[in-house]
């Protein structure tokens, strides 16, 4: 999860309560935030555009400008160094959206520590524009059919409220809009453009405008800005294969932007702009419907004094994403969701002592509406637009258990109706490793993840094809899963070259083998491998240990020679019971082994079926009983 | 009869003693044997009936810091007597302390040993001299001037040396950091009757060897040697026990401490259906955690196959497109089977404690698991892509969230720690939900073990389960790696063998 930090003084100022750092930082916990502390965050300023970059202390100054692609480095005098700004640092909360920023932090803050009580009121006005949908952004060939707007008026921005409002942005498109995929913003000096607009698509050849950064004021075509600009690199992954590009414009054919790459140079919001037209566009309607109401929300708590007015989408995209809405719908819709939840459940469920009073009043506190109904225990919820996460009672459940403050909530333990059972196969392992150590071999443990070479061709042996295979894995080591134990106690013994011999070390442990009749593909099988290593060592202390370990399992082994890699011809054996069922094999392994893992001793190695030797076999779907 | 070399070297010594023998010290120096030695011979010989001990009481004398100081500055009271007489016989008692160079406290600690011996009485603010010549040194003076030659002395040899003991002593009264009297005993030994005759029987000097043989013991004839002396503290050659891994005793202890809680141990394949791992878990399809940057699928198998039951299958569908039956307006967007069957390496455990919840969803019922789990994380320090965590659920008509922390709280308590802190937190498949930090005293900071909560009723409706259902995954390594003091989770899975001699089993 992505850390950031929020401003420490416009959140104290809109929290409007005096509160300790250290109560700050235990009040932003106590309702979910995954505090990392205060910090000073340096700060410099593009001088081409105005651009506020933080840093952490360990970093150096920016070599270019994020935005517009300054070199700072050829001239230093582009780049102003401004007063550092303190911060909380903490993770995003993905599900919390609404606190990215310090207005949206301070309103449930405000709720939680009881400055306030009850749902934030904002005002919509009447619609300041219409846009008009083109079907084409319906047409799987450019696919982002949804679009919500808004605009915002009596705005005052100074660069300080420029940055939180991007990072408010920045922050949305990670949360919501999984990197502006489902959904994705552009906010736009509404001076700067003439109603009605536009949300269409267009040919990527042959539309083209000055893109956000580029100061020498060129258009370039939309497939060029793709290619060229910093953001159409980051995002074309989005556009792949789509023979239209989605562009915003409006009447008079001006640009506002390319969803979801980039904005507009001309319509670029500034310290000076006064009104600003707000867009987003995605896949799905609620999470575009969503992420607008977060977005006005959170500017109408970090710059009051604004006005909200909504946007009329003409031809908007029906549910499904299919067909037009014969009605023109205004946004942002911030109309309360309806939920309800009941006392008594929300007591059971918590462990705590709750009327339908104290739920309300601690739903309130959450900034939810709330309203008894007249049977006493149902509360009638009005849960605010800018909550995403509420798709149940249940969350609304937690929503009273966290104001309640979980440090409040007295663990208990729940009385005892069942009985402990330990699984045999455990217990039965943990035979086996009291039998080695008792004849003094050590314990390792190794990653079940291991590649051919190692595991196989290093052992001179073919590439076994009952192994799990990876699809993605991230690294050439690791490409499979085990299906001997052998190679990795070999790996050990490689690490642990220069310690003292002789060395004796076992592995028990799973070994996974394709199965298709298995439910899941492939089955686990419980096994016991040994090593000893040094310059005494030979064959028949192998014999010796696995015909003591066969001993305490109270079976009789038979051997038979067998020719086997990495064992050596001739002091190999394969181990079997009543002459059929096989446990296992054990024998001195190949001085062409050794030499391969720069081992200069002689070595016995055996590996055994743990399951085999108890006379079970493993199970090939999953059961709740054994 | 025979007897070791030293028993026979101190009977002999003792042999022309007069009645009452001789001292321990005494024949040590004599014979040139360490008193210890002796003393160890005199008990075998006493067991014998050889000779016997006496035990003489005795008063040592010892100075102590401020005796040898006072010894060799001088008396205070004397300091203070010449400083008198040389300023004509008065002085104030802060010039008293500028003539003698006695601290102010000395001086005035000084002054009953002044009036006691009538050197000089108070006069108002003055000190005036009550006799005109320095008198001659007294007995105490002396006793401290011959104990700081010699440290210390018995009563006797003091006496001898011509000092008044007894005199002195008494003047010493009330200056315990001076000097000290320690009542002490002298060891003698002396001969019995049957030690002379011993030894004009004739006895012969028995041998030493090192190794005590199976032939000596079998023939007696051990009897009749000396099995020669250790040195104990000498270092040896260290062995260590075959043991048990580290991480492994922590998994162990884990599926105790769940045993004696009552619950059940369960397991579920490594190879998992994304059904399993994330679907019934109420985990959307295009969840950031399903992603292939974040989870390992397989190419073989590449899919496993789903519930034999298709309703089951559909109640899932359903759940994440619309909520289905459980009053959820779920994650609204088209379920695809297919992305349900993708073989993954099991991304928790949770995959497996909510299959055993789908098999039996009644309850009351409480299982668990520990075993591996798989993220797509690049090996470094703090990060492998295989650890190992412990799934719990407890399937109860009367769970609650305070049960759940209460059985978190018993788990953490019954592996050592005794803070916890418990935090909201977000979990697809739990609501509500709570991570666990527990108070690691050594980094004296809060360090985040898992997270917990009671299922969400979109995971548990479907498979049937009405109850709520407490759940929780804790990683395990981190764990065992507090409890090691280990920085590189590594060192856990390719260990030295060396470290894993080291590691104390009782830890």
């Amino acid at each position: 999860m992505p850390v950031i930090g929020i401003p420490l003084e416009p959140l104290r100022r809109r929290i409007g309560a005096d509160l300790p750092g250290d109560r700050l930082l235990s009040v932003l916990e106590e309702i979910g935030c995954d505090v990392e502390g205060f910090a000073r965050l340096p700060r410099t300023r593009c001088k081409v555009c105005e651009w506020i970059e933080e840093r952490t202390e360990s970093e150096e100054p920016p070599a270019r400008c994020d935005r517009c692609d300054t070199d700072h480095r050829a001239d230093q005098s582009t780049l102003d160094e401004m007063p550092p700004l303190e911060v909380v640092r903490m993770e995003l909360l993905a599900v919390r959206p609404d606190m990215f920023d310090p207005g949206g932090l301070a309103r449930a803050l405000r709720g939680y520590l009881g400055v306030e009580a009850g749902p934030a009121q904002y005002e919509v006005g009447d619609p300041a524009a219409r846009l008009i949908v083109d079907p084409s952004v319906r047409d799987p060939k450019s696919l982002r059919p949804f679009i919500a707007c808004a605009v915002v008026e009596n705005v005052t921005l100074d660069a300080d409220a420029v940055k939180i409002l991007m990072k408010l942005q920045e922050n949305l498109h990670w949360a919501l809009g999984r990197n502006r995929k489902l959904a994705s913003i552009g906010v736009y000096d509404f001076d700067t453009v003439r109603p009605d607009l536009v949300y269409t698509t267009a040919d990527p050849d042959r539309t083209s405008f000055v893109p956000l950064g580029a100061t020498d004021g060129v258009p370039r075509s939309l497939r060029a800005i793709l290619e060229a600009h910093p953001k159409g690199r980051a995002y074309k992954h989005l556009l792949e294969g789509l023979a239209r590009y989605p562009l915003l414009r409006d009447e008079g054919g001006r640009v506002l932007s390319m969803p979801p790459i980039i904005n507009s140079e001309e319509t670029k919001v500034h310290s000076g702009s006064r009104r600003l037209f707000i867009d987003v566009t995605g896949l799905g309607e609620r999470v575009v419907q969503r992420t607008l109401n977060i977005l006005v929300t959170s500017i109408a708590e970090n710059l009051p004094g604004v006005l909200l007015r909504s946007v009329a989408i003409a031809g908007a995209s029906t549910a499904d994403g299919k067909g037009a809405r014969a009605d023109a719908r205004l946004t942002p819709d911030l109309t309360p969701q309806a939920a309800h939840v009941r006392a008594a459940e929300a007591s059971r469920l918590i462990g705590i002592p709750l009327d339908a009073s104290k739920a309300a009043s601690l739903l309130l506190k959450m900034r939810h509406g709330a309203r008894i109904r007249g049977d006493g225990d149902t509360i009638e919820v009005e849960v605010p637009a800018y909550r995403n996460d509420i798709l149940h009672e249940r969350d609304l459940i937690e929503d009273i258990a966290i104001a309640h403050g979980y440090h409040n909530i007295v663990p208990e333990l729940l009385p005892a109706r069942t009985v402990g059972r330990a699984r045999p196969l455990e217990d039965l392992t943990n035979r086996v490793r009291e039998v080695l150590c008792g004849l003094g071999f050590m314990e390792v443990m190794t990653l079940v993840l291991t590649d051919d070479e190692e595991h196989d061709v290093a052992l001179g042996r073919e590439v076994d094809s009952s192994a799990v295979r990876l699809e993605n894995p991230i690294s050439g080591e690791q490409t499979r899963l085990r299906t001997r134990l052998l190679p990795g106690l070999l790996q050990v013994l490689r690490h642990n070259l220069h310690q003292p011999l002789p060395q004796q070390i076992f592995e028990v442990g799973d070994v996974t083998r394709l199965h298709p009749t298995a439910e899941t593909g492939a089955t686990e099988h419980r096994r016991i491998a040994f090593a000893a290593i040094g310059p005494k060592v030979g064959f028949t202390e192998a014999r010796a240990v696995v015909e003591a370990i066969a001993r305490e399992f109270g079976v009789a082994p038979v051997w038979e020679p067998a020719e086997d890699a990495p064992f050596l011809m001739g002091r190999c054996a394969r181990v079997r019971l009543d002459g059929t069922t096989e446990i296992g094999i054990l024998g001195e392994i190949d001085p062409a082994v050794l030499e391969r893992f720069g081992l200069e001793n002689p070595l016995v190695m055996a590996e055994l079926s743990i399951e085999a030797l108890a006379g079970w076999t493993p199970a090939l779907r999953f059961t709740l009983e054994e | 009869m025979r007897l070791p070399k030293e028993h026979l070297l101190l009977l002999k010594a003792l042999a022309d003693r007069p009645e009452g023998g001789e001292r321990v010290d005494e024949i040590a120096a004599r014979l040139g044997i360490d008193q210890a030695r002796i003393a160890a011979a005199a008990v075998s010989l006493v067991q014998q009936g050889l000779v016997r001990m006496i035990e003489e009481p005795y008063r040592e004398v010892v100075v102590r810091p401020d005796g040898r100081r006072f010894a060799t500055e001088g008396f205070p009271e004397r300091r203070i007597l010449k400083s008198l007489i040389g300023a004509g016989g008065s002085l104030t008692m802060p010039e008293v302390a500028t003539a003698t160079g006695l601290e102010p406290k000395e001086v005035g600690s000084s002054l009953k040993w002044l009036m006691s011996r009538g050197w000089a009485r108070k006069d108002g603010p003055k000190l005036t001299a009550a006799v005109s010549a320095m008198p001659p040194r007294t007995a105490d003076e002396d006793l401290l001037a011959e104990l700081s030659k010699r440290e210390r002395g018995t009563e006797a040899d003091l006496r001898a040396a011509g000092l008044a003991v007894e005199e002195a002593l008494e003047l010493l009264k009330g200056r315990a950091s001076w000097c000290e009297v320690r009542e002490k005993i002298h060891r003698r030994i002396e001969i019995e009757k049957d030690g002379r005759a011993l030894l004009s029987a004739g006895v012969e000097e028995s041998v030493e060897v090192t190794q005590l043989t199976p032939e000596l013991v079998a023939s007696g004839k051990w009897r009749d040697v000396i099995l020669r002396s250790y040195d104990v503290r000498l270092a040896t050659d260290p062995v260590y026990p075959g043991k048990i891994h580290p991480l492994q005793r922590v998994l162990d202890e884990t599926r105790h401490a769940y045993l004696e809680m009552g619950f059940q141990e369960i397991v579920s394949p490594i190879v998992e259906s994304s059904f399993w791992d994330f679907d019934a878990l109420f985990q959307p399809q295009d969840h950031p955690a399903r992603e292939m940057q974040d989870t390992f699928y397989l190419r073989t198998p590449g899919e496993c196959a789903l519930p034999a039951d298709p309703a089951l299958v559909d109640r899932i569908r359903r759940v994440h497109e619309d909520g289905g039956d459980t009053g959820s307006i779920g994650w609204q967007y088209r379920w695809d089977p297919d992305k349900a069957r993708r073989a993954v390496l099991r991304t928790h455990t949770t995959a497996t404690t909510v299959r055993a919840l789908a098999a039996d969803p009644l309850g009351p019922r409480r299982v668990f698991c520990v075993g591996r789990v798989f993220r797509r994380e690049t090996i470094d320090y703090k990060h492998l892509p295989v650890f190992y965590q412990v799934d719990g659920i407890v399937v109860d008509a009367d769970a609650s969230f305070a049960n759940l922390l209460g059985t978190l709280a018993a788990f953490y308590r019954k592996m050592g720690f005794k803070q916890f802190q418990f935090r909201p937190a977000f979990f697809p498949y739990t609501e509500p939900s709570v991570e666990v930090y527990i108070w690691y005293e050594k980094r004296k900071d809060w360090v985040e073990m898992g997270g917990a909560g009671i299922f969400r009723p979109e995971v548990t409706e479907p498979l049937g389960c009405r109850v709520p259902v407490l759940a929780w995954g804790l990683g395990l390594d981190r764990l065992a790696m507090m409890r090691y003091d280990l920085s590189d989770i590594r060192d856990l899975y390719l260990p030295d063998t060396e470290w894993l001699k080291g590691v104390p089993v009782c830890r």
